[in-house]
């Protein structure tokens, strides 16, 4: 068979060194032609119906990133050769895992296998390895909660690390979910609590991975435990050492508009419910021992012990599963909508929180106001339960998305908590005016569309087009911009706005990704294996990924990706095989490999 | 009347410069930066959108390109690359060959090969027929000035007025057309005549201080701006209402004056421009088309051939000066006749006016019942 191999590339940048692939398929058996032509070539089918003709081609292999954006041309090209349209194939380098430079040897591979007509995905099987009935959940968001709940439900032994103080992760933090508006934490606490009760879970939270070693089937992970200070079994969380302690730092929990103690426990609900102390603040820790020292004088539990140390537990796992979330966007970075400098300009976290009624105004949706700090002889800006409530608030979406200077990527559920908000302004405040300056409304779920239409009744002016700029113009905050349905230019003065803030890996990501030796995506999350037939497994044997770790999901689409997850640990557990790393295969096997499924079929 | 769509306008503008138009995703961030902007003229999303669709004859009216002055500020926050800033420009090179009825300009933009070739056809046979007409009327090579000179001022005068009045005629024409697309065509907002003499002062007023310029946020580049412009005004007044002063063997300081002051601003802001557009710094000088550089380039060489004649005939050297002086017209008549009407020039005639027609416009359409706002909401006006 006549073959040859045309790399076609969709993406600005090619990172991939397409010339050595090339080198390398003009080699390959039967391909008697191979053209590199570059970034999105202009195509015409009846040149290339004219190469096939001349060549004599029986099959055409069209390789780059996203090589399926070019396969009418070449069909076209075949038909009018009078040789089979079935005999083109695709050699996409991206969704096979080959999207950067270090991955030439994956995407020679992929070309491989397409000139034997074979998808990659069905050649490159790793053999599969013996697995170890442990696994170890790495995040205690919801992801880690459903997959871990999931697997010890199964009997299964789980081991969950979680880097803070407690489980729950953003989730925690929401007021309600979309599109339901149902209470997060009512959805979220009975299930931290069964993990925190689970016989089957060794929840090890404030802990950290700090190396994995061994071979997919059999890791052996050492967690970092670091010093929390206080004592889980023993502490009541009676709080008497917050009361004593005299740091006060802002809280995680509250997304930064509210403060905590140096020992502090995340929020009441938190599992495991103890207090801990944060050694980044704490005044003993900082001194060495020197100061302080109150809280643990007035501990009636006497469970403070501020002088433990860190210590590092080894546990062996067969399987991973990674559910590390994310993060906002730093939303100072587009210093024009004025955040960190306009006090009343707000991240939908911190929204998140003041609405919520275990915030620290109750729910109420109040502007910052001004007050003296004693301390620091300085006005400060706060939120206080009897602030002013305001009479219009912006929100606007698409901060720090689908913009080439920071992510071009969509974040998938900003769209949707904005409607939200807009509903809840609107339900605690029925005066208030609220605007949603979007982009395209993505409302793309079950009911989505329908809340979208219902938060648009409840009369939120939605108006389409990105602000630029939150301004102060005297005393007012003025937010300017394009009404494009109505071809208009307007100022829309308001008391608050509410920035929808894209989402970005969580910091440590990369990190994690060397350690397991788990690929990452162009734009940092970790890439799963195949984006549309095997989404929860890496290209690391035994190693998974749930929720927003792999890319912006919605909170339906995280606890299905874990459960996702841990149906495929379980199969890995009751099978007692699990597969092996794809990095363990060798080019020429993979070549051999296709060569005799081609053979085969 | 049908809407006629030319899907491959987007196309056609790419020759122009604008390469980028195709990956907009209107999220109006442009128009809400721009200074300039305003309810009636709303740029530059919603010529962006035109181009998309395709609406020829709407853009053909529009104004907007000529209302905007480049400051980039859409171009820097474009969240998609799609480069608002430089379709504007290229809508106003698309829009000065649509007013052309020659075609010329059209080429010129679409091939720069052709612009420059009939720039150096044309320079030549000026070269050739100025030295034929110096020595045909038996003038001497090494006379710069009186009886006998080889280019005497009075026939470069003539010269000078005949060239005038080819180039208003071109440019008058062009702006006709220009009312024509913009003004006219448009029944829904045609002006009353009261209105064109109601505001018919915009047109000098901007001419002379190109105020909307400096409402740019930035005003050094207006300054710059204004600063050639008057430079050149000064030239050409100079040359053309006093050339026998100019080119006299006698001293007359109070033109000189002028002049070297207006040479100092021509060969000062080419340069400084030419610089801006090496190093491309700016989103104003980022992309430059070729039009851009024959533009900058040719201005240089005149100003520069203008200054090194008169310090030749001035330093004692008739000779040289003579030589220099016909290099400077092979340089300057085809700037004069193919730049000015055809080319980047023609703005000079194109963006008062379109100030002008604007503010009309603006007058008409305001007193129109405005769609209700939303609650709290202003609109934006003119500054």
């Amino acid at each position: 068979m006549r073959k040859a191999v045309f790399f076609c590339q969709v993406g600005d940048e090619t990172p991939l060194n397409v010339d050595s692939v090339a080198k390398y398929a003009s080699n390959l058996p039967g391909v008697e032609h191979v053209e590199v032509l570059g970034i999105r070539p202009s195509l015409d089918p009846t040149r290339i119906a004219e190469r096939i003709r001349t060549v004599r081609l029986d099959r055409l292999v069209i390789a780059g990133d996203q090589p399926g954006f070019f396969k009418p041309a070449f069909t076209r090209a075949m038909d009018l050769a009078s040789c089979s349209p079935l005999e083109v194939f695709l050699a996409p380098f991206a969704a096979w895992g080959a999207p950067a430079e270090d991955a030439t040897e994956r995407a020679k591979a992929i070309v491989a296998c397409a000139c034997q007509g074979v998808p990659f995905t069905l050649a490159a099987v790793p053999a599969s390895t013996p697995v170890h009935p442990a696994t170890l959940v790495i995040g205690g968001g919801v992801a880690g909660i459903q997959a871990a709940l999931e697997i010890a439900d199964a009997g299964k032994q789980v081991h969950l690390v979680e880097r803070t103080g407690t489980l729950g992760g953003h989730m925690a933090m929401f007021d309600k979910t979309f599109p339901t508006l149902d209470c997060a934490a009512c959805i979220l606490t009975p299930k931290m609590v069964a993990v925190g009760q689970h016989p089957m879970i060794n929840l090890m939270s404030w802990s950290d991975v700090e190396e994995v070693s061994g071979t997919p089937g059999a890791y052996k992970v050492r967690i970092l435990r670091k010093a929390r200070r206080v004592d889980v079994s023993a502490c009541v969380a009676c709080g008497i050492c917050a009361e004593v302690c005299p740091v006060t730092v802002p809280s995680e929990f509250d997304a930064g508009i509210s403060t905590r103690k140096a020992v502090y426990v995340p929020f009441p609900q938190a599992v495991p419910n103890a207090y801990l102390v944060d050694p980044a603040s704490c005044t003993w820790v900082l001194s060495g021992g020197q100061k302080c020292g109150a809280c643990a004088r007035k501990c009636p539990k006497d469970c403070i012990d501020l002088s433990e140390k860190d210590r590092v537990e080894e546990v062996e796992v067969g399987s991973i599963i990674l559910a590390t979330g994310y993060e906002v966007f730093d939303a100072k970075r587009i210093e024009r909508y004025g955040y960190g400098v306009l006090p009343n300009v707000l991240t939908a976290l911190e929204f998140e929180r003041l609405t919520n009624a275990s915030g620290p105004t109750g729910g109420r949706i109040v502007t910052r106001t001004k007050r003296y700090n004693k301390r620091t002889k300085r006005d400060e800006w706060v939120f206080q339960a009897d602030g002013p409530s305001p009479r219009s608030v912006a929100i606007i979406h698409c901060v720090g998305s689908r913009d080439s200077a920071y992510n071009a990527y969509c974040s998938r559920v900003c769209c949707m908590y904005s409607l939200k908000f807009a509903h809840l302004v609107r339900e605690k405040l029925p005066e208030a005016a609220c605007y949603e300056f979007y982009i395209d409304m993505r409302a793309f779920g079950k009911g989505y569309e329908e809340f979208a239409e219902r938060i648009k009744a409840e009369g939120t002016h939605v108006v389409r087009g990105r602000t630029a700029s939150v301004q102060m113009v005297g005393e007012e905050m003025v937010v300017r911009g394009e009404d494009i349905l109505e071809d208009r230019l307007l100022e829309f003065p308001v008391d608050m706005v509410i920035l929808a803030v894209g989402l970005v890996p969580a910091s440590g990501t990369d990190e994690l990704a060397r350690t397991l030796e788990v690929q990452r995506d162009p734009d940092g999350w970790f890439a799963e294996f195949d984006y549309d037939g095997n989404p929860t497994e890496t290209q690391r044997g035994g190693v998974y990924v749930a929720g927003m770790c792999q890319g912006p999901k919605d909170i339906p689409d995280t606890v299905a990706q874990a459960s996702a997850a841990a149906a495929g640990v379980l199969r890995a557990i009751s099978s007692g095989r699990g597969t092996g790393s794809l990095s363990s295969l060798s080019l020429s096997v993979i070549e051999a490999r296709a060569r005799t499924l081609a053979r085969s079929t | 009347m049908a809407i006629r769509v030319n899907p491959l306008l987007i196309d056609d503008l790419e020759r122009y410069g604008a390469e980028d138009v195709q990956k907009c995703y209107h999220c109006g961030n442009c128009s809400a930066v721009c200074p300039h902007t305003d309810e009636t003229f709303l740029f530059p999303r919603r010529s962006m959108r035109l181009l998309q669709m395709g609406l020829e004859r709407r853009i053909e009216g529009s104004l907007e390109p000529w209302l905007c002055y480049y400051c980039g500020q859409c171009s820097d926050q474009c969240p998609r690359d799609a480069e608002p800033g430089e379709t504007m420009m290229s809508l106003r090179r698309w829009l000065t060959s649509r007013y052309d009825f020659t075609g010329i300009s059209r080429l010129f933009y679409r091939s720069p090969k052709a612009e420059v070739l009939a720039m150096a056809g044309l320079g030549l046979a000026v070269g050739i027929g100025l030295v034929a007409w110096g020595l045909g009327t038996g003038g001497d090579i090494r006379i710069y000035d009186g009886p006998g000179a080889f280019l005497r001022s009075e026939h470069v005068h003539r010269f000078d007025w005949g060239m005038a009045a080819v180039l208003v005629g071109l440019l008058g024409t062009n702006a006709v057309r220009m009312w024509w697309f913009t003004m006219y065509r448009d029944k829904e907002s045609r002006v009353p005549l009261s209105l064109y003499i109601k505001h018919v002062l915009t047109l000098p007023y901007q001419f002379f201080t190109q105020k909307r310029y400096a409402e740019c946020g930035e005003r050094k580049p207006w300054l710059l701006h204004l600063g050639l412009m008057l430079s050149y005004l000064t030239m050409l007044v100079l040359i053309m209402f006093f050339l026998g002063t100019m080119q006299s063997d006698t001293w007359h300081w109070q033109a000189h004056a002028f002049g070297y002051l207006a040479t100092v601003g021509l060969l000062g802001a080419t340069a400084w421009m030419i610089r801006g557009r090496v190093r491309k710094q700016t989103p104003l000088h980022r992309h430059s088309h070729e039009s851009d550089w024959v533009f900058l380039v040719q201005l240089f060489a005149v100003a520069f051939t203008g200054i090194l004649q008169h310090v030749l005939h001035r330093a004692g050297q008739p000779l040289a000066g003579n030589v220099v002086y016909v290099i400077h017209m092979m340089v300057a008549v085809p700037m004069l006749v193919l730049e000015v009407p055809f080319s980047k020039w023609a703005h000079l005639v194109y963006r008062p006016l379109a100030m002008y027609f604007a503010a009309m416009r603006r007058e008409v359409l305001r007193a129109r019942a405005p769609a209700p706002l939303p609650a709290g909401a202003r609109r934006v006006q003119a500054a």
